[in-house]
């Protein structure tokens, strides 16, 4: 076996809620991309003609061959929102049924009693309890009794059920009874999905395990059919590329294997992007850097440090994003899976700006969304937005937005900002917008806080990447809040994240609870589970048809002081247990506790709650490339306008310039930089320049003004 | 002149976000569940003259106790504040709530000049006494419940008080656990104080004091506007909590009366109960932040927790009342009283805005303790807190399984709890027929039973609504009782022995004992006759209504499964009502 590509275009496909951004790869290196409107009643559609269009030849059959496909989706995730996923039930532990509906009692918010509970998405009709238990250690208490499963069968098959999760409590330490229950479900009901939480997520902690397994289960047969549909869309037109799709923690899954697991794709978009800003950051010599993601209803930021993404474990769909704080869990439906620590605030060019009653200039968290859109859109919202502002000072391009695609009035949204906000704010048109700017710029801080102080790192140690489309127009009011003082801006920031899938590789992620003390480990019996691990993702990667030479494995613990109760992730040196890998994280442990509280513990003793293996397929893609097209665009040559860059710089006549006519001579703000798929503001104080891979560096200047 | 609305938001989002981190450092680094799981803590920033500005996302009912511990620490030290010093307190009667709660403060100093006061209270897992856990009800006196601590310096001068650590240290029964918290408490205070700093630096002294009284005027007009909303008047109501934990079946009486005078709210307290034997006695800061919390709730609009937000409400309480206590009275489960004052409240609220309010959940949490020492004589505590559920309102469903929102904690995980304590959870549920009927229904209870594996051990307890369970409002029909249940057995036959217990208690347990705990359900809202039927099919379908219980308190007949409203028998039973109450 073999992995290498047939030869062929790569091709990137990243589903948005307005937009579908595709972006092509030819053998020879070039870049190409397509913006089309997302076709949200089949997908697929929109994909199609995308690549149609741009490899297309005659009778609907591509002209050029294509490598493979890479897919990032929010399939699954809008299904969840809008509760379209497949009628679930769900078969726990005698006593146990209600923990998915009860699941940790804590809400996002103390005062709001209008707040309502996601309903659970296995009603409590379809939730059924099994005769069985199991202790801590994975011993079996009472033993598993089959006899009700008739009943629950039949229940099933007469409310039309069409996927069921299996949870029982202690099984991540043994998962005997949740295999022979399948079993014994598979027999009774062969067309159902079933998912395992000891196969989804064998780890300590109940709710959250079944929580996991029952999303898993409610959007398998959703994604399993899309994925099916988008494959045999891609043969009537001429190929039988693989398709891969990106996963939340930024690796790759074959289709398949994403049919199977859909809960490892569910937030892929945003995972795509900080994947592209990885290898950007590298390529140019940045280690640490703080991404910037601002879309039209949320802004994402994340960190890379010494060239690394950073992990975390829990994600919630669906939860509020008007703050980001950790403390705010509770509002969604909690998965624990591998993710990019990426934190998310309701800050996005859609965000709606208002003054509340107590006077305060609110932006955010509602949301024009991409339809009705801002009020510069003319399509019936009439509340000032942030793009709006952004239209007012001049930031964005009066007449239309996107290349032409989108037409926007600047008359629009001057009156929207006028009666909304400078009117009852008693400020002047300019001085208003120019807050609703800053304010959004202030929630995009909170989140970058997020991925930051509140993990120990100092933002002025990182360089920020500004992509999305709105992302570029706001870098420099965040960076400079943060005493970030050097902006990184990549080409084609608004399909960087469709960039990004071209650059990730295959990736595969196992855990396990092992719960024990590093002092008194039992290497042997660590070793066997590592190496358990490892054999489960081996079968898992031949089952793709890759080659499993090509495999790089590497490994994670969590882990603790004794007598706390929540982890760190650490890596570990190495697969093989012993006393130097388990040493070696302790103190890579402590190193990363101090960095985060600023102290160790008294005491040197540790717990190792969960091992992660992870396995890194190389299937020989090249990841460097260079953009064809509109940096040569001269479209904006020569053009100027007035642009406000708030009290003390005031209203500056500033030029518009294409990213190639930037120029690679540091050249001082303000600047406007127009291109087709974003707007890169330098204002005043700043300088900018293209280096040699044509990003925009935008760099703090001390002196300025 | 209004301050300008864009730096206003600009800097209360930064004040929010210092004091959020501060209370992220503790949830993070802290060694105790109740302080990492449970959250039972809360950060605040004073300004120099003692005014609360901000507070951090924390427990609600922690809102109205940082000014009285702040005006405790300025009565002691307040001419000699110095920058490096750390102030900490406990005592009910100096500032405090209950002698758990640990109040800290550090001094923000700004170029030599003192600028402010960060603060963290925090649930200590342990303050010594004569019960683990230092929260029994059945404390007669103050004495009995731990450790004792005065306004007094932790630090002076940066330099670490010794007298006062080895005190510590040795009164309380895990040390290491209280010591380690008490850490994280500092570390959140420094996070704290360099945060202000950093602000200071970037707007300068002189705006951010402006920003100040902004930022207290902003939430000042929020109260005044929520207040004017409610028609003036005078509006009582009466609640009871069943009992003081000493003297059982005496309900306790918590009397309200709300004065709305347009903008502004006079609650006093008169006709509630004396001050009780039992250990539920409540400072009058704890019933302040019942009021607090309530008035927030209903606000349309979010502001900032900040002393601005206090200054159209006032409480007032006869000295030597539960709700205003004087020393020795003993406070430790003082909790239980704030729960009852909120729902007492909503219960006056309830006349005035009905629209508003929901009615009460399941009465507060129910916190209980497993704690002793096994054969090698080392000491482990257990010790968890079981909700809840939401009452309903206009419009609103109650809601199944959820924390109170005046105490927003989480569950433990039984994987954790099996993990890491001799106990195993037999059973996690709702209770069907529980939710108090109505228009909309009240929210179910909920049944946590807990079996003991590990040697004899203490176990404490303490619920409430069992004699008086959570009201309906509008027509709407109270929740179900809570109830405990304790397994005496194994018994000689091997089997369990199941028998009542009071609503709070202190009682060995040995090996293969277990307790059951179900809370109250929640108050419904609204007559129940005139719940949809599709609403009561849904219910019973999903098994939260018994069919029984669908035509008795519902008047919908429902048969099955397959499970379908039976229309003219819904009509009959409905009619039916409706001719007795004609003929009433």
């Amino acid at each position: 076996m073999n992995n290498a590509a047939v030869p062929g275009v790569r091709v990137g496909v990243d589903i948005g809620g307005t937009f579908t951004d595709l972006v092509i790869l030819t053998p020879d290196g070039r870049l190409e991309k397509r913006k089309i409107p997302s076709t949200p009643d089949d997908y697929a559609e929109a994909i199609i003609a995308g690549i149609l269009d741009a490899l297309g030849g005659a009778g609907g059959k591509i002209e050029t061959p294509i490598a493979e496909i890479v897919h990032a989706t929010t399939v699954a995730t809008n299904a969840i929102l809008e509760r379209r996923g497949a009628r679930t039930a769900l078969i726990t532990t005698e006593g146990f049924r209600d923990v998915l509906e009860l699941r940790r009692i804590r809400i996002p918010f103390s005062y709001d009693l209008d707040w309502e509970k996601p309903p659970p998405l296995a009603g409590r009709a379809l939730r059924f309890e099994v005769r069985e238990r199991l202790d801590h250690r994975g011993a079996v208490l009472t033993p598993l009794d089959l006899s009700g499963l008739d009943a629950i069968a039949r229940t099933c098959r007469e409310e039309e059920v069409a996927a069921i999760a299996i949870c029982f409590l202690h099984s991540y330490r043994n998962p005997d009874h949740e295999r022979r229950v399948r079993d014994a479900i598979a027999r009774r009901l062969p067309v159902v999905h079933i998912s395992l939480s000891s196969d989804i997520l064998p780890e300590l902690h109940e709710f959250e395990r079944t929580s996991t397994t029952v999303v898993n289960a409610y959007v398998a047969p959703l994604i399993g059919r899309y994925l099916e549909n988008l494959r045999r869309r891609l043969e009537e037109i001429g190929t039988a590329a693989p398709i891969f799709v990106m996963q939340s923690n930024g690796g790759l899954v074959p289709a398949g294997t994403a049919a199977e697991r859909p809960v490892l794709i569910i937030e892929s978009g945003p995972a795509a992007g900080v994947i592209a800003a990885m290898r950007a950051a590298r390529e140019i010599g940045h280690d640490n850097v703080i991404t910037l993601d601002m879309g039209g209803t949320t802004t994402k930021a994340s960190i890379i440090e010494d060239g690394q993404i950073l992990r975390a474990r829990d994600y919630e769909v669906g939860g509020p994003v008007s703050v980001s704080s950790r403390l705010m869990r509770g509002g969604g439906y909690l998965l624990r899976i591998p993710v990019i620590d990426i934190s998310e605030v309701g800050a996005g060019g859609g965000s709606i700006a208002a003054i509340d009653s107590g006077g305060a200039l609110r932006v955010g968290p509602h949301s024009a969304g991409a339809a009705p859109g801002p009020a510069c859109y003319g399509r019936g919202n009439t509340q000032p937005t942030v793009t709006d502002a952004n239209l007012v000072l001049g930031f964005l391009h009066d007449g239309s937005l996107a290349g032409g695609a989108l037409p926007v009035d600047r008359g629009l949204a001057k009156s929207a900002v006028q009666s909304a906000v400078a009117g009852p704010a008693n400020l002047s048109l300019l001085e208003a917008a120019h807050g609703i700017h800053m304010i959004a710029n202030s929630n995009m801080v909170r989140a970058i806080k997020t991925v930051s102080v509140e993990r120990g790192r100092d933002p002025t140690d990182f360089a920020m990447m500004a992509f999305g489309g709105a992302g570029p127009i706001h870098a420099a009011g965040v960076a400079e809040a943060l005493r970030i003082r050097r902006i990184i801006v990549p080409p084609a920031p608004g399909l960087f994240s469709a960039f990004g899938l071209l650059r990730a590789e295959v990736e595969h992620h196992t855990a396990r609870t092992v719960l024990t003390a590093t002092a008194d480990a039992r290497f042997d019996a660590l070793q066997s589970i590592i190496d358990e691990m490892a054999d489960s993702l081996k079968q898992r990667i031949r089952a793709e048809g890759l080659a499993e030479e090509t495999i790089d494995f590497s490994a994670l613990a969590d882990m603790r002081y004794l007598g706390q109760s929540s982890e760190l992730m650490v890596p570990l040196s190495e697969l093989r247990i012993g006393d130097a890998v388990l040493r070696a994280a302790e103190d890579a442990f402590e190193v990363e506790y101090e960095r985060l509280f600023g102290h160790r513990a008294d005491h040197r003793a540790f717990e190792l709650v969960n091992i992660h293996v992870i396995a890194t397929i190389d299937r020989g893609v090249e990841h460097g490339a260079c953009w064809d097209g509109d940096a040569d665009d001269d479209s904006v040559a020569g053009r100027h306008r007035s642009v406000y860059f708030g009290p003390e710089a005031g209203s500056r006549e500033t030029a518009i310039v294409s990213r190639r006519a930037l120029g690679v001579d540091p050249r001082d703000g303000p600047i406007i930089v127009e291109e087709y798929d974003s707007t890169v503001v330098v204002p005043p104080g700043w300088r900018a320049w293209r280096d040699g891979q044509d990003n925009i560096i935008i760099d703090f200047a001390e002196a300025a003004d | 002149m209004p301050f300008d609305p864009v730096r206003l938001e600009l800097i209360k989002n930064a004040i929010g976000s210092v004091v959020d981190e501060m209370l992220l450092t503790v949830v993070r680094i802290a060694y105790s569940s109740i302080m990492k799981d449970t959250m039972d803590l809360s950060s605040a920033f004073c300004d120099r003259s003692g005014r609360m500005i901000a507070q951090g996302l924390s427990l609600p009912l922690h809102l109205g106790s940082i000014p009285d511990a702040m005006e405790a620490v300025l009565a002691e030290y307040g001419d000699a504040i110095a920058e490096g010093d750390v102030y900490i307190l406990n005592d009910p009667y100096h500032g405090g709530m209950h002698l758990p709660d640990i109040f800290m403060f550090k001094p923000v100093f700004v170029d030599g000049t003192l600028f402010g006061y960060a603060i963290l209270v925090a649930h200590h897992n342990d303050m010594g006494g004569r019960v683990p856990g230092s929260s029994a009800a059945d404390s007669t006196e103050i004495f009995q419940e731990g450790l004792r601590i005065p306004v007094v310096k932790l630090y002076d001068r940066g330099k670490a008080n010794d007298t006062m650590y080895k005190l510590l240290g040795l009164n309380v029964r895990q040390p290491e656990v209280v010591l380690g918290d008490v850490r994280a408490q500092l570390a959140a205070c420094d996070i704290g104080e360099r945060g202000m700093q950093d602000l200071a630096a970037r707007y300068g002294v002189d705006e951010l004091e402006q920003s100040f009284d902004a930022l207290l005027d902003y939430s000042e007009r929020g109260a005044r506007a929520t207040l004017r909303a409610i028609p003036d008047g005078v509006y009582r109501f009466t609640d009871y909590l069943d009992d003081d934990g000493v003297n059982f079946n005496q309900p306790v009486r918590v009397q309200v009366a709300l004065h709305i005078e347009g903008d502004s709210l006079t609650v006093d307290f008169a006709g509630t109960s004396p001050q009780v034997e039992g250990a539920i006695n409540s400072t009058l800061s704890f019933a302040k932040s019942a009021i607090y919390f309530v008035i927030r709730s209903i606000m349309v609009e979010d502001v900032p927790n900040n002393a601005g937000f206090f200054r159209p409400i006032k409480a007032v309480a006869e000295p030597g009342s539960l709700v205003n206590p004087l020393p020795p009275g003993a406070c430790a489960a003082r909790g239980v009283t704030g729960f009852r004052v909120i729902d007492a409240l909503v219960g006056a609220l309830a006349q005035a805005v009905p629209e508003r309010i929901r009615a009460p959940g399941e009465g507060g949490t129910t916190s209980y303790s497993i704690a002793g020492y096994d054969r090698n004589g080392t000491y482990s505590q257990f010790r968890e807190a079981i909700m809840g559920c939401w009452g309903a309102g206009a419009n609103r469903e109650g809601i199944d399984g959820v924390a109170n929102p005046a105490a927003n904690i989480s569950n433990a995980p039984i994987e954790a709890v099996e993990n890491s304590a001799p106990i195993r959870v037999e059973r996690y549920e709702l209770v069907t027929d529980s939710g108090g009927p109505g228009q909309w229904r009240g929210g179910m209870a909920v049944l946590r039973e807990l079996r003991y594996l590990g040697d004899n051990a203490r176990l404490q307890l303490r619920s409430d609504r069992r004699d008086h369970p959570p009201f309906g409002v509008k027509g709407g029909r109270a929740g179900t009782p809570s109830r405990n249940l304790f397994d005496n057995g194994p018994g000689a036959d091997g089997n369990a022995d199941w028998v009542d217990l009071a609503t709070k208690f202190v009682r060995p347990i040995r090996t293969g004992q277990a307790i059951r705990h179900t809370t109250a359900g929640g108050g419904g809202y609204g007559d129940p006759f005139q719940r949809p039927p599709w609403r009561v099919l849904d219910d019973v379908y999903n098994g939260k209504v018994s069919p029984a219980a669908a035509a008795r308190d519902y008047g919908v007949a429902v048969s099955g499964p397959p499970w379908r409203v039976d229309t003219a028998k819904t009509e009959a039973l409905r009619c039916a009502r409706a001719a007795t109450a004609a003929d009433e």
